[in-house]
Protein backbone atom coordinates (compact mmCIF):
# COMPACT_ATOMS: atom_id res chain seq x y z
CA UNK A 1 0.00 0.00 0.00
CA UNK A 2 2.69 2.42 1.13
CA UNK A 3 3.64 4.04 -2.64
CA UNK A 4 7.18 5.19 -2.90
CA UNK A 5 6.98 9.05 -2.80
CA UNK A 6 8.35 11.12 -5.35
CA UNK A 7 9.51 14.85 -4.75
CA UNK A 8 8.78 16.96 -7.75
CA UNK A 9 11.80 19.09 -8.02
CA UNK A 10 10.09 22.49 -7.88
CA UNK A 11 8.69 21.79 -4.69
CA UNK A 12 11.37 23.05 -1.88
CA UNK A 13 9.44 20.87 0.87
CA UNK A 14 11.94 18.58 2.73
CA UNK A 15 11.27 15.28 1.20
CA UNK A 16 9.26 13.78 4.41
CA UNK A 17 6.96 16.74 4.65
CA UNK A 18 5.94 16.63 0.90
CA UNK A 19 5.49 13.17 1.81
CA UNK A 20 3.58 13.35 4.75
CA UNK A 21 1.08 15.99 3.43
CA UNK A 22 0.28 13.76 0.19
CA UNK A 23 0.71 10.23 1.78
CA UNK A 24 0.93 10.05 5.71
CA UNK A 25 3.55 8.43 5.44
CA UNK A 26 7.11 9.80 6.87
CA UNK A 27 10.52 9.31 6.44
CA UNK A 28 10.81 10.68 10.14
CA UNK A 29 14.33 8.39 10.11
CA UNK A 30 16.68 10.57 7.79
CA UNK A 31 14.42 13.73 9.28
CA UNK A 32 16.00 13.31 12.75
CA UNK A 33 19.56 12.34 11.87
CA UNK A 34 19.34 15.44 9.92
CA UNK A 35 18.62 17.54 12.82
CA UNK A 36 21.72 16.60 14.66
CA UNK A 37 24.03 17.35 11.10
CA UNK A 38 22.78 20.30 10.08
CA UNK A 39 24.59 22.90 11.27
CA UNK A 40 28.12 20.95 9.71
CA UNK A 41 26.37 19.97 6.82
CA UNK A 42 25.87 23.97 6.33
CA UNK A 43 29.09 24.42 7.65
CA UNK A 44 30.66 22.25 5.73
CA UNK A 45 29.44 23.72 2.22
CA UNK A 46 30.60 27.28 3.05
CA UNK A 47 33.88 26.44 3.65
CA UNK A 48 35.09 26.65 0.11
CA UNK A 49 32.72 29.16 -1.05
CA UNK A 50 30.45 31.89 0.16
CA UNK A 51 26.33 31.14 -0.59
CA UNK A 52 23.50 32.76 -0.32
CA UNK A 53 20.37 31.19 1.53
CA UNK A 54 18.86 29.68 -1.79
CA UNK A 55 22.43 28.53 -3.28
CA UNK A 56 23.10 26.87 0.11
CA UNK A 57 20.10 24.54 0.07
CA UNK A 58 20.82 23.95 -3.96
CA UNK A 59 24.52 22.60 -2.46
CA UNK A 60 23.21 20.50 0.14
CA UNK A 61 20.51 18.97 -2.04
CA UNK A 62 23.11 18.39 -5.06
CA UNK A 63 25.55 16.93 -2.33
CA UNK A 64 22.50 14.68 -1.62
CA UNK A 65 20.66 15.99 1.42
CA UNK A 66 17.72 15.83 -0.78
CA UNK A 67 15.58 15.58 2.79
CA UNK A 68 15.74 19.25 3.49
CA UNK A 69 13.81 21.70 3.41
CA UNK A 70 14.16 25.61 3.27
CA UNK A 71 12.85 26.50 6.24
CA UNK A 72 15.37 24.67 7.67
CA UNK A 73 18.48 25.79 5.93
CA UNK A 74 16.96 29.34 6.77
CA UNK A 75 16.99 28.82 10.18
CA UNK A 76 20.02 27.14 10.68
CA UNK A 77 21.99 30.22 8.98
CA UNK A 78 20.30 32.68 11.49
CA UNK A 79 21.78 30.20 14.21
CA UNK A 80 25.15 30.09 12.82
CA UNK A 81 25.27 33.91 12.52
CA UNK A 82 23.81 34.62 15.97
CA UNK A 83 26.28 32.16 17.49
CA UNK A 84 29.16 34.51 15.48
CA UNK A 85 30.61 31.70 13.22
CA UNK A 86 29.26 33.31 10.15
CA UNK A 87 29.97 36.40 8.91
CA UNK A 88 27.53 38.34 5.91
CA UNK A 89 27.75 40.57 3.34
CA UNK A 90 24.67 41.84 0.36
CA UNK A 91 25.73 41.56 -3.41
CA UNK A 92 23.31 43.95 -5.38
CA UNK A 93 21.94 41.94 -8.22
CA UNK A 94 20.63 43.75 -11.94
CA UNK A 95 18.36 41.40 -12.61
CA UNK A 96 17.08 40.27 -9.40
CA UNK A 97 16.78 41.23 -5.62
CA UNK A 98 19.87 41.68 -3.29
CA UNK A 99 21.37 38.46 -1.87
CA UNK A 100 22.20 38.43 1.41
CA UNK A 101 26.07 35.74 1.26
CA UNK A 102 26.88 34.13 4.03
CA UNK A 103 30.76 33.42 4.74
CA UNK A 104 32.81 31.16 7.63
CA UNK A 105 34.31 33.60 9.77
CA UNK A 106 37.52 32.00 11.78
CA UNK A 107 35.31 30.97 14.68
CA UNK A 108 32.71 29.12 12.07
CA UNK A 109 35.77 27.47 10.87
CA UNK A 110 37.30 26.49 13.94
CA UNK A 111 33.58 24.90 14.85
CA UNK A 112 33.98 23.11 11.36
CA UNK A 113 36.93 21.42 12.25
CA UNK A 114 35.99 20.24 15.52
CA UNK A 115 32.83 19.09 14.51
CA UNK A 116 33.76 17.48 11.45
CA UNK A 117 35.72 15.16 13.58
CA UNK A 118 33.27 15.01 16.30
CA UNK A 119 31.18 13.45 13.50
CA UNK A 120 33.89 11.10 11.68
CA UNK A 121 34.22 9.15 14.81
CA UNK A 122 30.91 9.07 15.51
CA UNK A 123 30.55 7.57 12.06
CA UNK A 124 33.16 5.32 12.49
CA UNK A 125 31.59 3.92 15.80
CA UNK A 126 28.81 3.69 13.86
CA UNK A 127 30.25 2.11 11.03
CA UNK A 128 31.71 -0.61 13.14
CA UNK A 129 29.28 -1.51 14.62
CA UNK A 130 26.92 -2.03 11.82
CA UNK A 131 29.42 -4.36 10.21
CA UNK A 132 30.12 -6.01 13.55
CA UNK A 133 26.50 -6.91 13.56
CA UNK A 134 26.32 -7.86 10.07
CA UNK A 135 23.78 -5.36 9.47
CA UNK A 136 26.26 -3.67 7.06
CA UNK A 137 24.52 -2.72 3.65
CA UNK B 1 9.61 36.44 -11.59
CA UNK B 2 6.13 34.84 -10.60
CA UNK B 3 5.95 35.95 -7.03
CA UNK B 4 5.20 39.12 -5.79
CA UNK B 5 6.19 41.47 -2.93
CA UNK B 6 2.76 41.10 -1.70
CA UNK B 7 2.77 37.41 -1.64
CA UNK B 8 6.03 37.56 -0.20
CA UNK B 9 4.91 40.19 2.85
CA UNK B 10 1.57 37.90 3.38
CA UNK B 11 3.63 34.77 3.61
CA UNK B 12 6.23 36.53 6.36
CA UNK B 13 3.27 37.86 7.77
CA UNK B 14 1.65 34.29 8.38
CA UNK B 15 4.79 32.66 9.55
CA UNK B 16 5.28 35.87 12.16
CA UNK B 17 1.08 34.82 13.21
CA UNK B 18 2.46 30.65 13.72
CA UNK B 19 5.62 32.16 16.00
CA UNK B 20 3.21 34.57 18.13
CA UNK B 21 3.79 32.26 20.98
CA UNK B 22 7.55 33.20 20.94
CA UNK B 23 9.31 36.70 22.64
CA UNK B 24 8.81 39.37 20.11
CA UNK B 25 12.50 40.04 20.19
CA UNK B 26 13.76 36.18 19.06
CA UNK B 27 11.12 36.64 16.79
CA UNK B 28 11.92 39.76 15.42
CA UNK B 29 15.77 38.40 15.28
CA UNK B 30 14.22 34.79 13.46
CA UNK B 31 12.07 36.69 10.48
CA UNK B 32 14.52 39.87 9.89
CA UNK B 33 16.30 38.29 6.89
CA UNK B 34 13.18 36.39 6.05
CA UNK B 35 11.67 38.75 3.38
CA UNK B 36 15.17 38.92 1.25
CA UNK B 37 15.76 35.36 2.01
CA UNK B 38 12.19 34.93 0.32
CA UNK B 39 12.66 37.03 -2.39
CA UNK B 40 15.85 35.03 -3.46
CA UNK B 41 13.95 31.59 -3.42
CA UNK B 42 11.65 33.40 -5.58
CA UNK B 43 13.57 34.57 -7.66
CA UNK B 44 14.93 31.05 -8.86
CA UNK B 45 12.23 28.70 -9.88
CA UNK B 46 8.60 28.76 -10.46
CA UNK B 47 5.44 28.56 -8.76
CA UNK B 48 3.61 30.33 -5.40
CA UNK B 49 5.55 30.35 -2.10
CA UNK B 50 2.67 28.23 -0.89
CA UNK B 51 3.38 25.86 -3.46
CA UNK B 52 6.91 25.32 -3.10
CA UNK B 53 7.60 26.09 0.38
CA UNK B 54 4.47 24.89 1.77
CA UNK B 55 1.87 26.07 4.01
CA UNK B 56 3.39 28.97 6.32
CA UNK B 57 2.44 27.44 9.31
CA UNK B 58 4.67 24.11 8.52
CA UNK B 59 7.01 26.62 7.13
CA UNK B 60 7.20 28.56 10.99
CA UNK B 61 7.14 24.78 12.31
CA UNK B 62 10.38 23.87 10.69
CA UNK B 63 12.02 27.34 10.99
CA UNK B 64 11.54 26.68 15.21
CA UNK B 65 13.11 23.47 14.98
CA UNK B 66 16.31 24.26 12.60
CA UNK B 67 16.64 27.55 14.95
CA UNK B 68 16.52 26.05 17.96
CA UNK B 69 14.45 28.23 19.64
CA UNK B 70 11.86 26.90 22.13
CA UNK B 71 8.35 28.08 23.47
CA UNK B 72 9.72 29.82 26.17
CA UNK B 73 8.96 28.33 29.27
CA UNK B 74 6.42 30.75 30.88
CA UNK B 75 2.85 29.55 30.13
CA UNK B 76 1.52 32.00 27.05
CA UNK B 77 -0.84 34.70 28.91
CA UNK B 78 -4.76 34.85 28.92
CA UNK B 79 -5.13 36.89 25.86
CA UNK B 80 -2.56 34.41 24.02
CA UNK B 81 -4.30 31.52 25.41
CA UNK B 82 -7.83 32.47 24.43
CA UNK B 83 -6.71 33.71 21.08
CA UNK B 84 -5.29 29.84 20.22
CA UNK B 85 -8.41 28.29 21.41
CA UNK B 86 -10.65 30.88 19.18
CA UNK B 87 -8.24 29.91 16.08
CA UNK B 88 -8.49 26.06 17.05
CA UNK B 89 -12.53 26.54 17.27
CA UNK B 90 -12.44 27.80 14.33
CA UNK B 91 -10.19 25.73 12.36
CA UNK B 92 -12.17 23.14 13.39
CA UNK B 93 -15.41 24.45 12.37
CA UNK B 94 -13.82 25.64 8.67
CA UNK B 95 -12.62 21.52 8.80
CA UNK B 96 -16.39 20.66 9.79
CA UNK B 97 -17.64 22.60 7.26
CA UNK B 98 -15.80 21.34 3.90
CA UNK B 99 -16.07 17.88 5.89
CA UNK B 100 -19.97 17.65 6.14
CA UNK B 101 -21.22 19.65 2.91
CA UNK B 102 -20.07 16.86 0.40
CA UNK B 103 -22.08 14.83 2.51
CA UNK B 104 -25.09 16.86 1.38
CA UNK B 105 -24.10 17.65 -1.71
CA UNK B 106 -22.50 21.28 -1.28
CA UNK B 107 -18.85 22.47 -1.59
CA UNK B 108 -19.33 23.20 2.09
CA UNK B 109 -22.28 23.17 4.90
CA UNK B 110 -22.38 26.78 5.49
CA UNK B 111 -23.22 26.60 1.45
CA UNK B 112 -26.21 24.65 2.29
CA UNK B 113 -27.20 26.50 5.66
CA UNK B 114 -26.63 30.14 3.87
CA UNK B 115 -29.96 28.64 1.60
CA UNK B 116 -31.69 27.72 5.00
CA UNK B 117 -31.91 31.49 5.96
CA UNK B 118 -35.24 32.52 4.70
CA UNK B 119 -36.77 29.67 6.08
CA UNK B 120 -35.35 30.69 9.24
CA UNK B 121 -36.58 34.13 9.01
CA UNK B 122 -40.39 33.00 8.78
CA UNK B 123 -39.61 30.62 11.68
CA UNK B 124 -38.38 33.67 13.36
CA UNK B 125 -41.36 35.83 12.73
CA UNK B 126 -43.47 32.68 14.05
CA UNK B 127 -41.88 32.44 16.94
CA UNK B 128 -41.69 36.28 17.78
CA UNK B 129 -45.83 35.74 16.93
CA UNK B 130 -45.73 32.74 19.62
CA UNK B 131 -44.23 34.78 22.18
CA UNK B 132 -46.26 38.11 22.08
CA UNK B 133 -49.45 36.09 22.28
CA UNK B 134 -48.11 34.19 25.70
CA UNK B 135 -46.97 37.02 26.76
CA UNK B 136 -50.12 39.10 26.52
CA UNK B 137 -52.50 36.84 27.04
CA UNK B 138 -50.46 34.14 29.68
CA UNK B 139 -52.10 31.63 27.51
CA UNK B 140 -50.23 28.38 26.92
CA UNK B 141 -48.37 27.85 23.87
CA UNK B 142 -50.43 26.09 21.08
CA UNK B 143 -50.30 26.16 17.42
CA UNK B 144 -51.29 29.55 16.33
CA UNK B 145 -50.44 32.09 18.31
CA UNK B 146 -54.08 32.85 18.96
CA UNK B 147 -54.22 36.61 20.20
CA UNK B 148 -57.74 37.31 22.31
CA UNK B 149 -58.68 33.59 20.81
CA UNK B 150 -59.34 34.88 17.14
CA UNK B 151 -57.60 32.58 14.73
CA UNK B 152 -58.26 36.08 12.36
CA UNK B 153 -55.69 37.84 14.65
CA UNK B 154 -53.62 35.23 14.77
CA UNK B 155 -53.29 34.95 11.12
CA UNK B 156 -52.92 38.84 10.72
CA UNK B 157 -50.18 38.57 13.48
CA UNK B 158 -48.07 36.04 11.81
CA UNK B 159 -48.36 38.16 8.93
CA UNK B 160 -47.14 41.21 10.34
CA UNK B 161 -44.29 39.62 12.24
CA UNK B 162 -42.98 37.22 9.61
CA UNK B 163 -42.81 39.86 7.18
CA UNK B 164 -40.86 41.47 9.92
CA UNK B 165 -38.31 38.84 10.69
CA UNK B 166 -37.94 38.75 6.34
CA UNK B 167 -37.14 42.72 6.56
CA UNK B 168 -34.96 42.03 8.94
CA UNK B 169 -33.03 39.52 7.78
CA UNK B 170 -32.27 40.86 4.25
CA UNK B 171 -30.92 43.55 6.09
CA UNK B 172 -28.66 42.47 9.02
CA UNK B 173 -25.53 41.79 6.72
CA UNK B 174 -25.33 45.92 6.96
CA UNK B 175 -26.04 46.36 10.24
CA UNK B 176 -23.37 47.24 12.54
CA UNK B 177 -22.13 45.15 14.96
CA UNK B 178 -23.89 46.13 18.57
CA UNK B 179 -27.36 45.93 16.54
CA UNK B 180 -25.88 42.31 15.11
CA UNK B 181 -25.04 41.12 18.85
CA UNK B 182 -28.62 42.20 20.21
CA UNK B 183 -30.05 40.53 17.19
CA UNK B 184 -28.57 37.42 17.86
CA UNK B 185 -29.13 36.81 21.27
CA UNK B 186 -33.23 38.03 20.33
CA UNK B 187 -33.15 34.90 17.71
CA UNK B 188 -31.12 32.88 20.64
CA UNK B 189 -33.34 33.52 23.29
CA UNK B 190 -36.85 33.20 20.89
CA UNK B 191 -34.90 29.32 20.02
CA UNK B 192 -35.12 29.03 23.87
CA UNK B 193 -38.39 30.02 24.34
CA UNK B 194 -39.44 27.73 20.93
CA UNK B 195 -38.07 24.82 22.40
CA UNK B 196 -39.15 24.86 25.75
CA UNK B 197 -42.72 25.97 23.75
CA UNK B 198 -42.80 22.85 21.70
CA UNK B 199 -41.86 20.46 24.42
CA UNK B 200 -44.68 21.52 26.38
CA UNK B 201 -46.91 21.26 23.04
CA UNK B 202 -46.04 17.78 22.12
CA UNK B 203 -46.34 16.67 26.21
CA UNK B 204 -49.68 18.07 25.50
CA UNK B 205 -49.97 15.85 22.05
CA UNK B 206 -49.03 12.97 24.12
CA UNK B 207 -46.02 12.32 21.95
CA UNK B 208 -44.12 12.02 24.60
CA UNK B 209 -43.03 8.61 24.19
CA UNK B 210 -46.62 7.95 26.28
CA UNK B 211 -48.84 7.55 23.68
CA UNK B 212 -52.08 7.21 26.17
CA UNK B 213 -52.44 9.05 29.48
CA UNK B 214 -51.18 7.11 32.52
CA UNK B 215 -54.39 6.26 34.38
CA UNK B 216 -55.61 4.80 31.46
CA UNK B 217 -53.21 2.49 31.84
CA UNK B 218 -53.45 -1.34 32.98
CA UNK B 219 -51.24 -3.77 32.74
CA UNK B 220 -53.91 -6.17 34.56
CA UNK B 221 -57.68 -5.86 34.71
CA UNK B 222 -57.98 -6.73 38.36
CA UNK B 223 -55.69 -3.89 39.25
CA UNK B 224 -58.45 -2.38 41.05
CA UNK B 225 -59.63 -5.61 42.66
CA UNK B 226 -58.85 -5.47 46.83
CA UNK B 227 -60.57 -8.35 47.41
CA UNK B 228 -62.62 -11.87 46.09
CA UNK B 229 -65.99 -12.96 47.21
CA UNK B 230 -67.20 -15.94 45.98
CA UNK B 231 -70.66 -17.18 46.52
CA UNK B 232 -72.30 -20.57 45.78
CA UNK B 233 -75.14 -21.31 43.59
CA UNK B 234 -77.30 -19.99 46.76
CA UNK B 235 -75.84 -16.65 47.12
CA UNK B 236 -74.04 -17.57 50.68
CA UNK B 237 -70.61 -15.99 51.09
CA UNK B 238 -68.06 -18.43 51.17
CA UNK B 239 -64.86 -18.35 53.26
CA UNK B 240 -61.38 -19.53 53.37
CA UNK B 241 -61.52 -19.63 49.70
CA UNK B 242 -58.28 -20.15 48.13
CA UNK B 243 -58.61 -19.67 43.96
CA UNK B 244 -55.45 -21.59 41.10
CA UNK B 245 -55.85 -21.51 37.94
CA UNK B 246 -55.60 -24.03 35.93
CA UNK B 247 -51.69 -24.99 36.19
CA UNK B 248 -52.24 -24.86 39.86
CA UNK B 249 -50.70 -21.63 40.57
CA UNK B 250 -52.66 -19.82 42.97
CA UNK B 251 -54.33 -16.38 41.92
CA UNK B 252 -53.58 -13.85 43.69
CA UNK B 253 -55.79 -10.76 43.58
CA UNK B 254 -56.22 -8.04 46.33
CA UNK B 255 -54.68 -6.72 49.31
CA UNK B 256 -55.08 -7.69 53.39
CA UNK B 257 -57.02 -4.39 53.32
CA UNK B 258 -58.79 -4.15 56.53
CA UNK B 259 -57.72 -4.33 60.13
CA UNK B 260 -59.33 -7.81 60.25
CA UNK B 261 -57.17 -9.55 57.54
CA UNK B 262 -53.74 -7.50 58.74
CA UNK B 263 -54.13 -9.32 62.10
CA UNK B 264 -54.71 -12.97 60.48
CA UNK B 265 -51.99 -12.14 57.78
CA UNK B 266 -49.51 -11.60 61.04
CA UNK B 267 -50.46 -14.02 63.06
CA UNK B 268 -50.33 -16.99 60.27
CA UNK B 269 -47.66 -19.85 61.06
CA UNK B 270 -45.98 -19.05 57.95
CA UNK B 271 -45.53 -15.12 58.15
CA UNK B 272 -45.37 -13.14 55.20
CA UNK B 273 -46.55 -15.75 52.55
CA UNK B 274 -49.09 -14.19 51.12
CA UNK B 275 -50.36 -17.40 49.25
CA UNK B 276 -51.63 -19.07 52.12
CA UNK B 277 -54.26 -16.57 53.21
CA UNK B 278 -58.11 -17.38 52.16
CA UNK B 279 -60.83 -15.18 50.52
CA UNK B 280 -62.20 -13.56 51.14
CA UNK B 281 -60.02 -11.56 53.35
CA UNK B 282 -62.42 -9.32 54.80
CA UNK B 283 -65.63 -10.62 54.61
CA UNK B 284 -67.12 -7.91 56.37
CA UNK B 285 -66.45 -6.12 52.96
CA UNK B 286 -68.68 -8.06 51.39
CA UNK B 287 -70.95 -6.45 48.78
CA UNK B 288 -73.73 -8.65 49.36
CA UNK B 289 -75.89 -9.90 52.31
CA UNK B 290 -78.19 -12.79 52.06
CA UNK B 291 -78.91 -14.03 55.52
CA UNK B 292 -76.23 -15.47 57.91
CA UNK B 293 -73.13 -16.42 56.21
CA UNK B 294 -73.35 -20.11 55.86
CA UNK B 295 -70.45 -22.09 56.22
CA UNK B 296 -69.35 -24.08 53.03
CA UNK B 297 -70.69 -27.24 52.59
CA UNK B 298 -67.90 -29.81 53.75
CA UNK B 299 -66.78 -31.77 50.99
CA UNK B 300 -64.45 -31.23 47.86
CA UNK B 301 -64.54 -28.07 46.13
CA UNK B 302 -62.46 -27.57 43.55
CA UNK B 303 -62.89 -23.65 42.61
CA UNK B 304 -60.38 -24.34 38.93
CA UNK B 305 -59.65 -27.66 37.73
CA UNK B 306 -56.44 -27.63 36.31
CA UNK B 307 -56.18 -29.26 33.48
CA UNK B 308 -52.38 -30.35 34.20
CA UNK B 309 -52.84 -33.35 35.94
CA UNK B 310 -49.33 -33.76 37.19
CA UNK B 311 -50.14 -30.09 39.01
CA UNK B 312 -53.33 -31.28 40.37
CA UNK B 313 -53.32 -30.31 44.44
CA UNK B 314 -54.06 -34.17 45.63
CA UNK B 315 -55.77 -32.17 48.95
CA UNK B 316 -58.69 -34.18 50.55
CA UNK B 317 -57.57 -33.57 54.14
CA UNK B 318 -58.40 -30.16 54.79
CA UNK B 319 -55.72 -28.48 57.17
CA UNK B 320 -57.05 -25.93 60.03
CA UNK B 321 -57.56 -22.82 58.64
CA UNK B 322 -56.44 -19.27 59.91
CA UNK B 323 -59.96 -18.41 60.38
CA UNK B 324 -60.72 -21.55 62.00
CA UNK B 325 -64.53 -21.35 61.26
CA UNK B 326 -64.79 -22.53 58.12
CA UNK B 327 -63.87 -25.74 56.88
CA UNK B 328 -61.75 -25.56 53.82
CA UNK B 329 -60.80 -27.84 50.98
CA UNK B 330 -57.09 -26.65 50.73
CA UNK B 331 -54.55 -28.60 48.84
CA UNK B 332 -52.49 -30.24 51.62
CA UNK B 333 -48.78 -28.81 51.78
CA UNK B 334 -50.20 -25.73 50.11
CA UNK B 335 -49.69 -24.37 46.81
CA UNK B 336 -46.79 -26.81 46.15
CA UNK B 337 -48.10 -27.98 42.85
CA UNK B 338 -44.91 -28.25 39.78
CA UNK B 339 -46.57 -27.24 36.87
CA UNK B 340 -45.17 -28.27 34.25
CA UNK B 341 -45.91 -25.29 31.36
CA UNK B 342 -47.55 -26.85 28.21
CA UNK B 343 -45.70 -24.45 26.32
Amino acid sequence: MPSPCRTPSATLLPRWRYCALNSSITDVDTTQLLKGVLDLAVLAVLKDEDGYGYDIMRRLRSAGLDEIGDASVYGTLRRLFQAGLLTTYVVPSESGPHRKYYALNPAGRDQLLRSGKIWRSFATTMDTLLDDKGMAA
Amino acid sequence: MTVTEQEIARYVGQVREALADLPPAVRDELLEDLPEHLAEVAAEGEGSLHERLGPPEAYAMELRNAAGVTVPAATPNLDQRIGAAVRKGRERVHAADTRLGPVLGYPRLSDFLRLLRPAWWILRGYLAAMLITVLLTGTSFGLLPRLGGSSLAALLLLAVTITGSIWLGRRTDRMGRRPRLVLNLGAALLVLFGLAGFAELDSRAGGGGNPIPYEQVYTDQYGGVQDVYVYDGQGRLLEGVRLFDQNGQPIRLGSAWCAEAQQRYETMPDYGDLSRMTYPYCPEGAPFRFGPTTPPATGPVTPAVPTDPSATPDGTAPPATPSGAAATVTPSGGPTPSPTPTD
